[in-house]
């Protein structure tokens, strides 16, 4: 049971598309109804990483659009709608029928459509007398960004910054972890598991998993529930383990600056949705699509960059030389005697060459592509010198410390403002203990560049705290419910940020979890499982070795955790499946916004200019 | 996957959904007439179009279908084909089944033909909405996509019986020790087979190596036959004539050129079939890797920008019109300064 959460989304928007039919073995429909798709953005980005045009036709649908798009009538064609249910998608539901735009209506939410809106829906279709032409409605439980294999986006924006927020109110806090609570419902819904939830103490985390375990737990006592399948036959061994993260866990791995190939790509170039916009060679943009079709995306991703250019060189030489062989069996005869064998050789040369023409363009096109990406990012890496920022990050955390001089001459030297920011608060994140001159000394620095230093004050004051409570005993937190500091994953969170040899805290704490060994490292951690009575507590058999994990992180998450877990997933014996999954992925840039927006709200910080990034 | 589909990753709210509707018609009703006329009146004007749509969805649904039985019996004539052993060749049910389906490709193909001409009719006539323009173009479109998959896949059956053939012929020498007699009736015997073939195939008369014209690429199967086997034919012959000396010089070369003469034709039509799949691969690279949301953002920064543009004039005309009024009086004034001082 490999979870394969790409390969499960397509297939639920595959039977969504065939009007919620079960789809037969050739993938198309039997009867030939063509269709209409209509959606909004949310569900445009939940569908634009999985189908495409071509997909779309297969199944049956002719026209696709938003929802917000003023449409004409096409009658006698059924709709499809894939929307997210509220207020606004509502009216227009209301407006479209009422206007009679097509012959019947197949309603999809994303996610449960509550009942107030239900409600609402049938008294507006019946007061516009058109509610004859609503077929069917459908929760689809499908509302997450699913972009490769193993991983996934709820793509809530600003999560980060809403549960740190001092100002936050309960019901605020509330509101949001209801939001990731319904958001990885879905995740789970989709994939038809019932995992064994485990979280850190304190915090989001956990919130959001006795939150979860409770809607799980309410879920599995109605009858006919989406986990029966899936959830009786199978035994406890098989289940999955679901962690639960927040981004105060290692603040670290969403700032620095890696230099590995996908996180490059992602952090300097700006991968949103497997497509990227680079400036092409003869100038005029060019829109390039980054996914698993892409094999030398999928096999040299995590490779260090400079590494990533040799990849791409091998590959540029084999192909030139496999033209050259077609070319030279094909083409090169010189005189060709009209011999009656001979011929009839040369045409099957002939046809063979033609044959591996597909193929052979098809390499061409991947080589050139991710030349064209190789070129602009060495461009930009070096305009902004990331490989020394990349490198001495590196350091820094291995160490614990830095030479002050590189520090300083690192910051005042050229490069953009965003990286010395991000470069600055790693040195702080990663020293030790607060050298107080040295900072000030840092702080100079950035005011000199003309920094904003909100994020980097948050963080330090952050620290300060963390330092602060590490001293106090972290057991007798009992009262979680201050909310106006926001301090949690106290010696956790410190502990874990000096690592060796690159393997992030995350991935570490990943496997001593899936292990289920004891270890002092992470038995403070909790426990829930929405399948066990709520009486008894930490079943020991439920503890086993796992081969399969979903983690999750709160606030924020990028291609760096991804593919050190991946990496992780690999290492086992046998190999385990990961899933990673975040509120949204953020590049570096997006974090270190967030930690300046906390700053500001703190109060801390000063606002040098607008336009300090 | 799981065919009986009992679990599913998705609720059905219509009997939610139409509970609620009953329990809000039932106050409804007691309250207020619904607006009957309005909605008939509209019922009206919708008829007519909905009658012609859906004589279009009829007439595509039935190509649809069509096309769909097509490539079911395609599927039984390739399990035929390939089913094939040297001495059962079902020869008679694969001619009727070919040609079947040849009726059913050439069927279609005039269908789709009239559905678009139905289509383009339509489109003229009038008050259409351009989505239901563009939903019928996609129709057919996607409809001559299926029918030449179809087509090319009927060809790839073809292709593979006559390979089939051929090694039955081989094999069919191999084990019958042949006299002089059989050196011209392995000959003889593959016409008619290659007759039989290709006047399946096409119409083309069955021996073109006696007018000794290529005929058409549809009988490129037979030739391409003709052409592999010659080399052992030619072995053959050679044994032969060393057997008999009385075989006529005259027939011996005869066939030889004609031999040679169906090398030539075998090539051509290899290359023909080379130039056709060319072009097909130039042609498919339309609809391959479009992605629903690529247009989307130019579109929306476009709207945008021109939303901003004609408030930004909005707001350069209202801001002057009090400019322009005092402009217009002071003209007005020095007019009428010029008139009293001429006139």
């Amino acid at each position: 049971m490999a979870l394969n959460l790409r390969q499960k989304q397509t297939e639920c928007i595959t039977r969504m598309l065939n009007l919620n039919q079960p789809v037969n073995a050739t993938g198309t429909a039997n009867e030939e109804v063509y269709k209409i798709l209509i959606y909004d953005k949310f569900c445009q980005n939940i569908l634009s990483p999985l189908i495409r045009v071509k997909d779309l036709r297969k199944h049956g649908v002719t026209l696709y659009f938003l929802i917000d798009k003023d449409r004409k009538p096409v009658h006698d064609v059924p709709a499809v709608y894939f929307v997210q249910p509220n207020q606004a998608n509502i009216q227009r539901i209301m407006a479209d029928t009422s206007r009679s735009l097509y012959d019947s209506f197949h309603l999809n939410f994303s996610s449960s459509i509550p009942r107030p809106l239900l409600e609402d829906l049938a008294s507006g279709t019946l007061s516009s007398d058109s509610i004859q032409r609503i077929s069917k409605v459908h929760d689809q439980y499908l509302e997450f960004v699913t972009l490769e294999d193993g991983l996934f986006s709820l793509a809530q924006k600003s999560t980060y910054v809403q549960l740190n927020d001092p100002s936050a109110g309960d019901r605020e806090i509330e509101e949001i972890v209801e939001r990731i609570v319904s958001g990885l419902f879905c995740v789970l819904a989709t994939l038809a598991v019932v995992p064994i939830i485990r979280c850190p103490r304190g915090g989001p985390a956990e919130m959001v998993a006795s939150a979860l375990d409770q809607r799980l737990r309410d879920h599995l006592l109605s009858k006919n529930n989406l986990f029966t399948e899936g959830g009786s036959f199978v035994s406890s061994f098989q289940r999955p383990i679901l962690c639960i993260f927040d981004r105060n866990f290692e603040l670290a791995v969403g700032i620095q600056h890696d230099f590995r190939y996908r996180p490059l790509v992602h952090d300097v170039l700006g991968l949103r949705l497997n497509r990227l916009s680079v400036q092409g060679e003869k100038g005029g943009m060019r829109s390039y699509e980054l996914d698993s079709s892409d094999p030398f995306w999928v096999a040299n991703g995590s490779l260090e960059f400079p590494e990533v250019a040799v990849e791409i060189e091998t590959q540029l030489n084999k192909y030139k030389k496999d033209v050259d062989e077609v070319n030279r069996r094909t083409g090169g005869t010189d005189g060709a005697e009209f011999d009656g064998t001979d011929l009839t050789g040369n045409t099957k040369h002939l046809m063979n060459a033609v044959n591996s023409l597909p193929e052979l363009t098809e390499r061409k096109q991947v080589i050139d592509k991710h030349t064209n990406i190789a070129t602009v990012l060495l461009g930009e890496i070096k305009e902004r010198l990331l490989d020394s920022y990349a490198k001495k990050e590196n350091d820094m955390l291995v160490r614990g410390s830095i030479d002050r001089n590189e520090l300083l001459g690192l910051l005042k030297g050229k490069g953009k403002k965003m990286d010395k920011l991000r470069f600055a608060i790693m040195y702080l994140i990663s020293s030790e203990s607060i050298n107080q001159s040295e900072v000030e000394s840092v702080e100079a620095a950035l005011k000199e560049s003309e920094v904003d230093t909100s994020a980097f004050q948050y963080v330090k004051k952050l620290k300060s705290l963390n330092a602060s409570m590490a001293s106090a005993n972290s057991a007798s937190r009992n009262n979680i419910v201050d909310w106006a500091e926001k301090i949690y994953a106290v010696t956790a969170g410190v502990k874990n940020l000096l690592s060796s040899d690159r393997q992030l805290a995350l991935t570490r704490t990943v496997e001593l979890l899936i292990e289920g060994r004891p270890n002092p490292e992470i038995d403070g951690y909790l426990v829930f499982d929405p399948r066990a009575p709520k009486s008894s507590s930490g079943s020991s058999h439920l503890r086993g070795p796992f081969k399969e994990a979903i983690v999750f992180m709160i606030g924020g998450g990028n291609y760096v955790e991804y593919g050190s877990l991946q990496e992780l997933a690999q290492r086992q014996q046998p190999v385990k499946h990961v899933i990673y999954g975040t509120t949204e992925i953020l590049t570096g840039a997006e974090f270190v916004e967030q930690l300046a927006l906390l700053g500001h709200k703190m109060g801390l910080g000063t606002n040098v200019a607008a336009s300090s990034h | 996957m799981h065919a009986k589909s009992a679990q599913s990753s998705f609720r059905d709210r219509t009997h939610e959904f139409q509970s609620i509707a009953e329990q809000r018609k039932k106050s409804y009703s007691s309250g207020s007439v619904p607006n009957g006329p309005s909605s008939s009146s509209k019922s009206e004007e919708q008829r007519s179009a909905v009658v012609i749509q859906s004589e279009f969805n009829r007439r595509a649904s039935k190509i649809g279908y069509g096309i769909h039985q097509t490539s079911q019996k395609l599927a039984k004539l390739a399990k035929l084909a390939k089913r094939t052993s040297v001495f059962d060749d079902p020869t008679k049910e694969i001619q009727e089944l070919t040609a079947l389906i040849k009726q059913d490709i050439t069927a279609l193909n005039s269908a789709v033909v009239d559905l678009q001409l139905l289509s383009n009719s339509r489109n003229e006539s009038g008050n259409i909405s351009s989505d239901t323009t563009s939903h019928s173009t996609t129709v057919v479109d996607d409809l001559k996509n299926r029918l030449m998959s179809t087509t090319k896949e009927f060809k790839e059956v073809l292709t593979m019986r006559t390979e089939n053939l051929k090694v039955h012929e081989n094999r069919r020498q191999l084990f019958s020790s042949t006299t002089s007699k059989d050196s011209t009736n392995p000959f003889v015997r593959q016409r008619p087979l290659a007759a039989r073939s290709a006047a399946s195939t096409s119409n083309a008369p069955p021996l073109p190596w006696a007018n000794g014209s290529p005929s058409s690429s549809q009988s490129f199967s037979g030739k391409q036959m003709d052409g592999e086997s010659q080399p052992l034919l030619q072995h053959q012959q050679h044994h032969e004539q060393q057997k008999q000396e009385m075989v006529p010089l005259q027939d011996s070369y005869m066939q030889s050129r004609a031999e040679a003469l169906q090398n030539v034709e075998s090539t051509i039509h290899e290359l023909s079939s080379i130039f056709n799949q060319l072009a097909t691969l130039v042609s498919q690279q339309g609809e391959i890797a479009i992605r629903i949301d690529e247009n989307m953002d130019d579109t929306v920064a476009n709207v945008e920008g021109a939303q901003g543009a004609l408030l930004k004039y909005l707001n350069s005309i209202s801001s002057n019109r009090w400019l322009m009024i005092k402009i217009f009086f002071v003209l007005i004034f020095f007019l009428m300064v010029f008139l009293f001082f001429v006139a």
